[in-house]
């Protein structure tokens, strides 16, 4: 494990008036705020990149969320019972003391956590996108800073490729006096950490691990920005049966945890949509040839294959279930949206269609600003990880500036957010403090990923005042 | 006094307590509804913090060891409290292998205190501290949520399954996804039981081992759903257990989705949630089993309960004590206290017939129980 202190310093020659415009949600014992957003005003602060306080949207008092992510009932569990008990209704509150305690004394800046993934395996390359995008926020927050103010510092650690790893790093983190982090890159990781960071009550932003169970814990210090295999695949589930008919659909998924999780969660959609799947068959990731995979799966006659694993596996075995003669159509998740399946499928790639999160054609100033900028630091076009990332980055710092160096009322700041317009769109967050923003469909055609039009979602107050360009 | 408590009900909170302690927590408890209280019912609340010594507002856990001194585990340390009511701290200087202490557990046949850190697990010993960490012995992870002693081994829930340790060879055996029913090795508490060993998994409900056979089994969710609790008293609350206590064939499970019991002799599950139920909240820390109740550390207080009959203990909006009656049949009972656990976010108890440790987000507080010449501490309602 390496340790590396990377020192942002403030140039602090922007104007610190740019605050000015942020007031600070009013933390109550709960911390939430009241505001309701106007009509749409300026995305950013005059003469800064740092967001319009505009864009944050805070939950209120006992606010009620829809159940189940806001998914359409007939995918909800036991949909036709009412349950003893709903969860996630309202959102957890943290009811335990901090937002009156002192900073700590001599305070040289602001510390922001980051635990990357380890530099083995296939995260390494989303975690160095990832990365990417919290330092150009950090960089451009900076940038920011009036005289006088505390820059921003990012602590960052590799990922530790075992279990209990980012256990060890949460711990570290703290013993670092980190306010916040980010990470992880991994759904098993990012569990870990999380439940460490309950204990130590400093609140973790997740950027980039789609595993819907991570945010269904009720521990009140996490969010994660990035929708969720249960907003994928819910779409995928409703799209596969209801708009394509298919009938017959199988499952190939790499055998771990991460796929584990979500084929099952896709599974129970399609069965709840009368249509079980007919098979379920794993792989072991990084395998080149799979043939009595896909001989089973050939003898089951599927009209639609479901992949889940990492895209270079998938692209691999979907060139070579079209050589066995399987003409099934193919579906899967955002991470087919990687160059990887495209290369290794080639023309077995065509019709392939997958859930995204966010257009990244679309022409919203908020996202191309971004493109541009991001191209000029890092020289090559951001991906969704570098975007979420950015995002994600963006509402810890406003809150860090909101707050100041407190970590609970940094909590408020992160926790409480109903809505936020990032670069990425607007996000919604749900009674787990997850990202329910609708996913987009893409399909592969003739080499190219062509995005579904869609609606862009909005928050109530401000539907139907922002489009998506087709 | 104007809202000194009504002398019947003090007589009734007296009785119980006299009761309680007259046939120990073995007695069989009357029918529902009638007789006194079969639960002991705290007068009054003295609270400890930083001016008696405690490096922390936070407590995360609490120990009354066989030679009656009180240990606390913090954020900042290890800590025992001195003839002189002070606190005396410990700290990775001393040996302890991390500042933040989260369990503690004491060796009944040597008296040897096991110490759960976020960096190792640490044995105090003759008044030498001695850490085992994943780099210089056999423990699965360095994060260590829960500790326990049984039979001469010692049993650590970490963040990459739980560790045994035999004391007596010195040996450790890791229990995760590989050896066991687990689908994950996340565990966050163990708790002792009749010759079998409860663990608290993330994810994989209650897994129950008995050593002797090296058998497993697990206790699930039923439905199998984060979102809802189809039904009540089916089995484990939710999957994701965050405590697990036992005593006199009673398991708890602490979860952040409620309360659940499994009644061992029986068979039987129950299952508590706030709002329908009175758990005062569904975010329960931890649970202390004593005899057949469970104290209930939530964030909203403390709940102590046989399963029908309840007390709760609050702290109102002005900081005041609050304790809430529940029996079953009768509508509940509600009384000012005139004096108050420190913070209503409580992370552990501790307690036996004849008082209760609290470890909280903001101190640690010692309650004295209800005898029938102190009721005065309680007072009617507001």
């Amino acid at each position: 494990m390496r340790n590396t202190l990377f020192a942002i310093i403030a140039a602090s020659i922007a104007a610190s008036a740019a605050l000015g415009a942020d007031a600070p949600p009013v933390s109550s014992a709960e911390g939430r705020d009241n505001r309701v957003p106007g009509a749409l005003p300026a995305a950013q602060v005059p003469g800064t990149t740092a967001p319009a306080a505009s864009r944050f949207i805070y939950a209120t008092p006992e606010e009620e969320y829809p159940p189940y992510g806001g998914l359409p009932k007939e995918l909800w569990p036991f949909a036709n019972t009412e349950p003893y008990y709903r969860y996630f209704v309202t959102r957890m509150p943290f009811r335990g003391p901090g937002r009156d305690y002192p900073p700590e004394a001599n305070l040289k800046s602001l510390r922001i956590g980051l635990v990357d993934a380890p530099k083995v395996g296939a995260n390494w390359e989303r975690s160095v996108r990832t990365r990417e995008g919290i330092v150009l926020a950090m960089e451009e927050a900076n940038l920011e800073r009036g005289p006088g103010e505390l820059p921003f510092d990012l602590i960052e650690h590799e990922g530790i490729a075992q279990w209990g790893g980012a256990a060890n790093l949460a711990a570290q983190l703290a013993d670092e006096k980190v306010l916040a982090y980010l990470g992880t890159i991994d759904g098993t990781d990012a569990h870990v950490a999380l439940r460490v960071t309950l204990k130590t009550e400093i609140v973790m932003v997740n950027t980039s691990d789609p595993d819907q169970t991570l945010t269904e814990t009720q521990i009140p210090w996490l969010i994660r920005v990035l929708p969720d295999h249960r907003q994928e695949e819910g779409r995928l589930a409703e799209l596969m049966v209801r708009t394509c008919g298919c009938k017959r659909i199988a499952v190939l998924r790499a055998g771990n945890r991460f796929a584990r999780v979500g084929a099952h969660q896709f599974e129970d959609f399609a069965r709840r949509l009368g249509c079980p799947v007919v098979q379920e068959l794993l792989f072991s990731p990084g395998a080149t040839d799979i043939p009595y995979q896909i001989a089973a799966i050939k003898e089951s006659q599927p009209d639609a294959i479901f992949f889940l694993g990492e895209p270079n596996d998938i692209g691999r075995f979907a060139k070579q279930f079209r050589q066995a003669g399987v003409k099934a159509r193919f579906f899967g998740t955002d991470l087919l949206m990687e160059d990887g399946f495209l290369q290794n499928a080639g023309d077995a790639a065509e019709g392939t269609t997958f859930t995204f999160y966010s257009d990244p054609t679309r022409q919203d100033p908020l996202w191309t600003e971004f493109s541009a900028r991001f191209k000029k630091r890092w020289g090559h076009e951001p991906d969704t990880y570098a975007a979420y990332a950015y995002d994600g980055a963006e509402i810890l710092l406003h809150a860090i500036r909101i707050s100041g160096p407190n970590r609970w009322r940094i909590r408020d700041g992160v926790y409480n957010l109903d809505y936020y317009q990032g670069v990425t769109g607007w996000m919604r967050f749900d009674g787990t403090g997850s990202n329910t923003a609708p996913v987009c469909i893409v399909r592969y055609e003739k080499g190219r990923r062509v995005f579904e039009p869609q609606v862009e979602f909005a928050p109530p107050s401000n539907a139907g005042t922002l489009t998506r360009s087709p | 006094m104007k809202n000194r408590l009504s002398p019947p009900f003090a007589i009734v909170i007296g009785l119980a307590s006299a009761l309680s302690h007259a046939q120990g927590m073995n007695a069989p408890a009357p029918a529902p509804g009638a007789g006194p209280l079969p639960i002991p019912v705290v007068s009054r609340f003295e609270n400890f913090g930083e001016k008696d010594g405690i490096p922390s507002h936070k407590v995360h856990c609490v120990l009354k060891a066989s030679d009656g001194r009180i240990w606390i585990g913090t954020p900042n340390g290890l800590c025992v409290r001195q003839d002189n009511g002070t606190f005396r701290r410990y700290g990775t200087e001393d040996g302890l292998s991390h500042l933040t202490v989260l369990s503690i557990a004491e060796d009944p046949a040597t008296g040897d205190l096991w110490i759960a850190t976020l960096q190792g697990l640490t044995r105090l010993s003759g008044g030498r501290f001695t850490a085992f960490t994943q780099t210089n012995s056999g423990l699965p992870n360095n994060v260590v949520y829960g500790v326990a002693v049984a039979e001469g081994t010692v049993w650590a829930a970490t963040a990459a399954g739980t560790g045994a340790y035999d004391l007596r060879t010195r040996a450790w055996k890791p229990y995760d996804q590989t050896n066991t029913v687990m689908n994950e090795p996340w565990c966050y508490a163990v708790a002792p039981g009749k010759g079998v060993i409860y663990l608290g998994v993330w994810a994989g409900g209650v897994v129950e081992h008995d050593p002797h056979t090296g058998t497993f089994k697990a206790y699930r969710d039923p439905d199998g759903e984060f979102h809802i609790a189809l039904a009540t008293d089916s089995g484990p609350i939710v999957d994701v257990t965050s405590w697990v206590a036992y005593d006199q064939g009673i398991l708890w499970q602490g979860s952040y989705f409620g309360l659940a019991r499994y009644n061992t002799g029986s068979a039987t599950w129950r299952t508590w949630v706030q709002d329908k139920t009175p758990l005062l909240s569904n975010f329960v820390n931890t649970v202390f089993a004593h005899g057949r109740l469970g104290w209930v550390s939530t964030d909203r207080g403390v709940s102590v309960t046989d399963g029908d009959n309840w007390v709760n203990y609050l702290v109102d909006k002005e900081g005041r004590g609050v304790v809430r009656i529940y029996r079953p049949g009768k509508p509940p009972e509600t009384r000012m206290m005139t004096t108050a656990l420190p913070d209503g976010f409580i992370m552990a108890v501790w307690a036996d017939d004849h008082e209760a440790w609290f470890a909280t987000s903001n101190g640690l507080s010692h309650g004295v129980f209800t005898v029938s010449s102190d009721s005065s501490a309680l007072t009617s309602n507001p």
